[in-house]
C-alpha cells in the first residue's frame, strides 16, 4: 500500500499545484485585488461624443486609478452617450460638485479612458449624481478636417 | 450517381449513429453517485492522466513562453513598444496557446493511452468478464477516467500558463532587458481575471470534456484486434485535435469575437 | 422444483451482419449437471454463452434462467441475476492491474460487505481449491496461461455462484494443465453442486467429465444425448465431428470453385 500512498501524495500535489497557479493567474497577472463588495458608488456623465470609449475602460484622477466604466448608452432624450461608471467607495462625498470628466487617450495610439478632475464647488456629487462639464473625445477625423478648412480660409 | 448518393447517405447514417451511441454512453458513465471507492478510482486515474502528463506539459508551456517573448520582443520593438512585452505574452497564453496546446499535448500522451488501456482491457474480455461478475464497466472503468480527465486538463492548464509566462519573464527580463516592472505592470493592467483567465478556463474545461470523451469512447468502441486497437488510439489523436481546434475557433468566435 | 431445468433456451435466432449464426436453437440444461455444447469452430458456441448471461440480445426465441426471462430484465435485475453466475472466459480475462489476490476478491467487494479478514479467508479458500494459494501476491503478467485460467476459475467461482458458464476451457493447453483443468472442473462440480455448460470442441476431455451433450452445427442442434449415446450415433455428421475425422460431411474445403477450372483460368482477375 506503500505505492498508493505516494499516488495519493502526488495527485494531492498536483492538485494543490493548480489551484496555486490560479492564484497566480489572478494575484500576479491580472492583478486582482479583494475588495469588500459595496465599498463603489456609481456616477454618470453625458457626452456628446465618446469616440472609442469600451465599457471595463479606466478612470483616472490625477492619473490614478479609481474606477472603471460599467455601462455605456444612448440618452434618447439628448441624443447623447450616457456613460455609468463605478468608482472606489473612500471618494464618496468627496468630489466636488463642477467635477468635470473627459474622455482622454492614453499615448498616440492606446486606448481611451474617462479622466476626472476636481473643481472648487464645496458642494460634493451623491451616489448616482451626473457630472455636469464634460469634454468629449478627440476624434482625429474631426480635427483633421478643422484643420484643413482652417488652412483653406488662411 | 445514385450509388454514390446511398453510400454518402450511408455514411451519414453511420456518423449519426455513433454519435448517438456516445452520447448515450457519456450520459451512462458520468452520472451517477460516486462510492469511496468511486472517489480511489478517480485517484489513480487523476494520478496517471494528470500527474504523469505534468512533465511535458510544463516543458512546453516553459519553451512556448520563452518562444513568445523573443518573437514578440522584436517585433515590439520596432515600434518602440517593448514594455507590453508582458501583457502580449500573458493574453497570447491565456487566451489561446494554453487551453490549445496543453489540450493537444493532452490528447497525445494521455489520450491515446487511455484508448490503449481501454481497447486491450476489450479485447482480453476483461470488460465482459467485470460485466458478468456484475459490475457495470461503463461506472467502473470509464466513469473514473472520464472525471479525471475533466479535472486534470484544466489544472495541467493553469500549470502551462503560469510556467509560460515564467518562461518569458526570462527572455523578455532577464535576457533581453525589458524593464521588469513594466512586464508585470502592463500585464496586470491589461489581463482581466474572468475575460482572459476565466474564459481561458472555460475553453479547457470544454477541451478536457471532449478529449477525455472521444478517448474513452473510441477505447470502448473499438473493434478488439491489435489491429482495432492502434486505428483507435490514432483516430482518438487525430479526431481530439480536430475536434479541439475547431471549438477553439468557435469559442473564440463566442467570447472574443464580440458576437453576442 | 429442483428437478426442473435450470436454463431453458427456446427458438433462439440470433445473426450478426447477414450471417445466421442461429436458427432456432433450443435446449435445456439440467440442474446440477454438466452440461457440453460442443460443435465445430466459427459455430457460434461463445455467442451462445453470451446470449445465457444477457450480454447480447437474440433477435428470437427466449432464454429462461431459473424461471426468469433473461432478455425482459431490466438493467439492474440483470445485474443481480449475474451474482447468481459466473463465468470462465477463454483467454482468463483476469483484471491485468489487480493481483492474483485481488482479482479473486473483486467479486467479494463489489458484491458483499465481508470484513477485511473474511475475504482474505475466502480468498485463499478459492485460492487454496485451484491450486494457487501461494501464487498470491502475483500479477497477471507472470502467471501461465493454465495458471490463469486456474486463478479466473477461482474467481468465478468466488462468489459461489448456481450456474457456471465455462468458454472453451481447454483450448491451448499443454497436456499436464488440460488435466488439471479436467479434474478442477469434474471436482469442482461434484463438491458445490453446480450447474454447468462446458462450450469446447476438445472432444474427448469434454465427454469425459460431461452428463449431457449437445452438438451445434449450422444454427441448429444436430444432436443431443449422453456422450454414451453419442458415440454410436449413426449420422456420418455426428460421427465425424466425435471421432474428429477431417473430411466428411463437413466439408474441409471453404466453398471454392472447381480446383481445375480455377488453376486453369489464368486470365480471370486474381
Amino acid at each position: 500500500m506503500k505505492r498508493s500512498k505516494m499516488m495519493e501524495l502526488g495527485v494531492g500535489l498536483f492538485m494543490l499545484a493548480g489551484i496555486l497557479g490560479l492564484v497566480f493567474l489572478g494575484l500576479r497577472v491580472s492583478g486582482l485585488t479583494f475588495t469588500p463588495p459595496g465599498d463603489t458608488f456609481t456616477l454618470e456623465a453625458n457626452f456628446s461624443n465618446i469616440g472609442g470609449l469600451k465599457p471595463r475602460a479606466r478612470v483616472t484622477m490625477a492619473g490614478v486609478n479609481v474606477g472603471r466604466v460599467s455601462a455605456i448608452e444612448l440618452d434618447t432624450d439628448w441624443y447623447d452617450a450616457r456613460v455609468v461608471m463605478e468608482l472606489d467607495g473612500e471618494l464618496e462625498g468627496r468630489l466636488s460638485r463642477d467635477t468635470t470628466a473627459a474622455i482622454l487617450t492614453s499615448g498616440l495610439l492606446g486606448e481611451q479612458y474617462v479622466g476626472l478632475s476636481v473643481g472648487g464647488d464645496p458642494e460634493t456629487l451623491a451616489d448616482g449624481d451626473s457630472i455636469r462639464d464634460t469634454q468629449s473625445a478627440l476624434v482625429l477625423e474631426e480635427l483633421i478636417q478643422q484643420f484643413v478648412s482652417n488652412m483653406v480660409s488662411d | 450517381m445514385i450509388r454514390q448518393l446511398t453510400a454518402l447517405g450511408r455514411r451519414g447514417c453511420e456518423v449519426l449513429e455513433a454519435l448517438g451511441r456516445a452520447g448515450m454512453f457519456l450520459a451512462q458513465s458520468s452520472l451517477g453517485v460516486p462510492s469511496r471507492e468511486g472517489v480511489y478510482l478517480w485517484l489513480r486515474q487523476m494520478h496517471f492522466v494528470g500527474v504523469l502528463s505534468l512533465a511535458i506539459v510544463l516543458v512546453s508551456g516553459l519553451f512556448i513562453g520563452m518562444v513568445l517573448a523573443l518573437q514578440g520582443y522584436t517585433i515590439l520593438v520596432d515600434f518602440g513598444a517593448e514594455q507590453a512585452l508582458g501583457q502580449m505574452v500573458a493574453l497570447s497564453l491565456l487566451r489561446e496557446l494554453s487551453p490549445v496546446v496543453a489540450a493537444l499535448l493532452f490528447a497525445g500522451r494521455a489520450g491515446s493511452a487511455l484508448t490503449a488501456e481501454i481497447g486491450l482491457m476489450k479485447a482480453t474480455e476483461q470488460l465482459t468478464s467485470m460485466e458478468m461478475i456484475g459490475v457495470d464497466p461503463l461506472r467502473r472503468i470509464v466513469a473514473p477516467r472520464l472525471w479525471a480527465g475533466f479535472v486534470a486538463l484544466p489544472l495541467l492548464t493553469i500549470g502551462f500558463s503560469v510556467v509560460g509566462i515564467y518562461g518569458g519573464y526570462l527572455v523578455g527580463v532577464e535576457w533581453l532587458g525589458v524593464f521588469d516592472g513594466s512586464y508585470w505592470g502592463n500585464m496586470q493592467s491589461s489581463v482581466d481575471f474572468i475575460a482572459d483567465v476565466g474564459n481561458g478556463m472555460v475553453k479547457s474545461l470544454v477541451f478536457a470534456l471532449v478529449v477525455t470523451w472521444i478517448a474513452v469512447f473510441q477505447g470502448y468502441d473499438l473493434i478488439p484486434t491489435s489491429e482495432g486497437i492502434s486505428r483507435a488510439t490514432t483516430r482518438t489523436v487525430v479526431y481530439s485535435s480536430l475536434a479541439v481546434l475547431g471549438l477553439d475557433f468557435v469559442l473564440t468566435a463566442v467570447m472574443f469575437g464580440g458576437l453576442s | 422444483m429442483s428437478d426442473s431445468p435450470f436454463v431453458v433456451i427456446d427458438g433462439l435466432h440470433f445473426s450478426r451482419g447477414d450471417k445466421d449464426i442461429f436458427r432456432g436453437v433450443s435446449l435445456t440444461i439440467p440442474r446440477g449437471k454438466i452440461t457440453a455444447i460442443m460443435g465445430p469452430s466459427g459455430t457460434g458456441k461463445t455467442t451462445l454463452l453470451k446470449l445465457i448471461g444477457g450480454q447480447l440480445t437474440p433477435e428470437a426465441g427466449r432464454v429462461c434462467i431459473d424461471g426468469q426471462e433473461v432478455h425482459a430484465l431490466s438493467r439492474k435485475a440483470l445485474f443481480r441475476l449475474r451474482r447468481r453466475m459466473g463465468m470462465l472466459f477463454q483467454s482468463g480475462a483476469l483484471f491485468s492491474d489487480l493481483s492474483v489476490f485481488e482479482n479473486v476478491a473483486f467479486p467479494l467487494r463489489v458484491h458483499t460487505d465481508l470484513p477485511e479478514s473474511m475475504v482474505r479467508d475466502l480468498v485463499l479458500m478459492k485460492l487454496e481449491a485451484v491450486g494457487l494459494r501461494g501464487a498470491r501476491s502475483l500479477m497477471p503478467s507472470e502467471l501461465s496461461g493454465g495458471m490463469t485460467r486456474r486463478v479466473a476459475l477461482a474467481r468465478a467461482l468466488a462468489l459461489d455462484p448456481e450456474l457456471i458458464l465455462y468458454d472453451e476451457p481447454f483450448v491451448g493447453q499443454d497436456p499436464i494443465s488440460m488435466g488439471v483443468l479436467v479434474q478442477l472442473i469434474k471436482r469442482v462440480n461434484e463438491a458445490l453442486g453446480l450447474t454447468a455448460v462446458v462450450v469446447s470442441h476438445d472432444i474427448k476431455e469434454t465427454l469425459s467429465i460431461a452428463d449431457y451433450v449437445y452438438v451445434i452445427a449450422d444454427g441448429q442442434v444436430m444432436a443431443h444425448g449422453t456422450p454414451a449415446t453419442l458415440d454410436v450415433d449413426q449420422d456420418p455428421r455426428v460421427s465425424q465431428f466425435v471421432h474428429g475425422e477431417p473430411d466428411g460431411p463437413v466439408p474441409f474445403h471453404y466453398p471454392a470453385p472447381d480446383f481445375r477450372h480455377d488453376m486453369l483460368d489464368a486470365g480471370g482477375v486474381r
